[in-house]
């Protein structure tokens, strides 16, 4: 057991390695082609956006794909917009890019991306967006150092961290069904009020006209 | 000892490998044809996805065509086709890896925004590994529950979609029940008094024409 142990040892500095080549999403030493690739037309904006809640971890990676010709890589332009119209990220002229942000409001986040002015061809540019959200966007490297456990230690402790995001997402979904069968109700009950309502403005209204006009015949001296 | 350590830690740090995560979850505004890409690594990984259209007409009519999908694999054969829906889920094992192809077409000119999530499952298996390596049945079991979490991840990412457009129709329909109630009240008072006011007005004349 003991010479399990310093072998283990030294075989465990093996693992480090492994795992910041594994888990760094955001370097250029290894361009790890993840996430999903959208064309960006020759004239106007591609956007994505995506609604998030509150206190939520924001982790995006954005590169131009261009295997046509790798010495002159055409640019891009991007921002990133909060659904209250702040700015939280802005680059122009670069091939790549990233950004972080943790979500202070819920709403509608929106990150677009043209092409520049300086390089104008008709053609369509392939671009790789890597866009990850809460769970996704965790440094687990950090958590692995800070608490010290590795392997499949650490593995579990990543599906513990998805089982509860999907919790959360479950008690979202339940909160969101919960208002929207009131809603419904409210327009169900409103309804029904409305056609009865509806039923005695009509009638208020015809005895109304015929009560003035009886009225008005009368005073004119036509019955 | 020393090999059987390193190949445990080589078999944990492949497991960790497997475990960067394909998932991606967008909404997109399409105004013709646009075409998502992803890239499954190795043959036999199942690629699961869903897609919901948010911005459905609430308009007049809801005769919307609906919106064309369809997935091309990297050898260019269509591996699905869809016609005039308005959202769907779909999962198949990927014959080939490669560079795969999500096309939304929309048949109308006005722009449709399509919120979508598709996630690529490795379960490592035999093939994968070199000769001499062996592969720990844990690893695999992992990865298995991994998937597993992944599934109930995506399908709970297809009902946020469509709860959102249902909840859009709602609070639609909730404002066009007030709206349309109140001015049929208006309408409906408008119409009575302009007809009171008509009858005044040929009675006072004609008494008047007969009079004389």
């Amino acid at each position: 057991m003991n010479e399990g142990m310093v072998f283990g040892g030294r075989a465990a500095c093996f693992l480090p390695i492994i795992l910041v080549l594994c888990l760094t999403r955001n370097s250029n030493i290894l361009p790890v082609a993840e996430g999903i690739w959208l064309t960006i037309p020759s004239s106007g904006t591609k956007c994505v956006s995506e609604e998030i809640q509150s206190n939520v971890v924001v982790l995006g990676d954005y590169y131009v794909i261009d295997e046509n010709n790798p010495d002159h890589i055409p640019t891009i332009s991007a921002r990133v917009t909060a659904p209250f119209g702040n700015n939280l990220h802005h680059n122009e002229n670069a091939t790549h890019g990233q950004f972080a942000f943790t979500t202070s409001e819920s709403g509608n986040y929106l990150a677009c991306f043209w092409k520049d002015g300086s390089f104008q061809k008709d053609s369509e540019l392939t671009l790789g967006v890597d866009w990850k959200t809460g769970i996704a966007a965790k440094d687990w490297e950090s958590v692995a150092k800070k608490e010290k456990i590795e392997g499949v230690e650490l593995v579990l402790r990543r599906l513990q961290g998805i089982v509860e995001t999907i919790r959360g997402n479950l008690i979202y979904l339940r909160d969101r069904e919960a208002d929207m069968r009131e809603v419904s109700e409210a327009t169900n009950a409103r309804v029904a009020w409305f056609s009865i309502m509806s039923l005695g403005v009509c009638i208020a209204v015809s005895v109304l006209q015929i009560w003035y006009l009886k009225r008005y015949f009368v005073k004119k001296k036509l019955i | 000892m020393e090999s059987k350590w390193r190949k445990i830690w080589g078999l944990i740090g492949l497991l960790l490998l497997n475990f960067v995560n394909n998932v991606s979850s967008l909404s997109l505004t399409i105004t013709k044809v646009d075409c998502v890409y992803e890239i499954v690594r190795s043959e036999g990984d199942i690629v699961s996805g869903n897609f919901v259209v948010v911005d459905h007409h609430i308009f007049w009519s809801s005769d919307h065509p609906g919106i064309d999908f369809s997935i091309t694999s990297p050898g260019g054969g269509i591996l699905h086709n869809l016609k005039g829906t308005s959202g769907d889920k779909f999962s198949f094992k990927a014959p080939r890896s490669g560079l795969y192809q999500f096309c939304f077409h929309n048949p109308l000119s006005t722009p449709e925004t399509i919120a979508f999530y598709i996630h690529i499952g490795h379960i490592p298996n035999e093939h994968n590994l070199a000769k001499n390596e062996h592969l720990d049945p844990i690893n695999v079991k992992i990865a298995e529950l991994r998937e597993a979490l992944e599934a109930v991840t995506t399908e709970q990412k297809y009902l946020k979609a469509r709860d959102a457009v249902h909840r859009r129709t709602n609070e639609s329909t909730k404002t066009r029940v007030i709206g349309y109630t109140v001015g049929e009240y208006i309408l409906l008072t408008i119409a009575s008094v302009l007809q009171v006011v008509y009858i005044r007005r040929l009675f006072s004349k004609s008494v008047g024409y007969n009079r004389i």
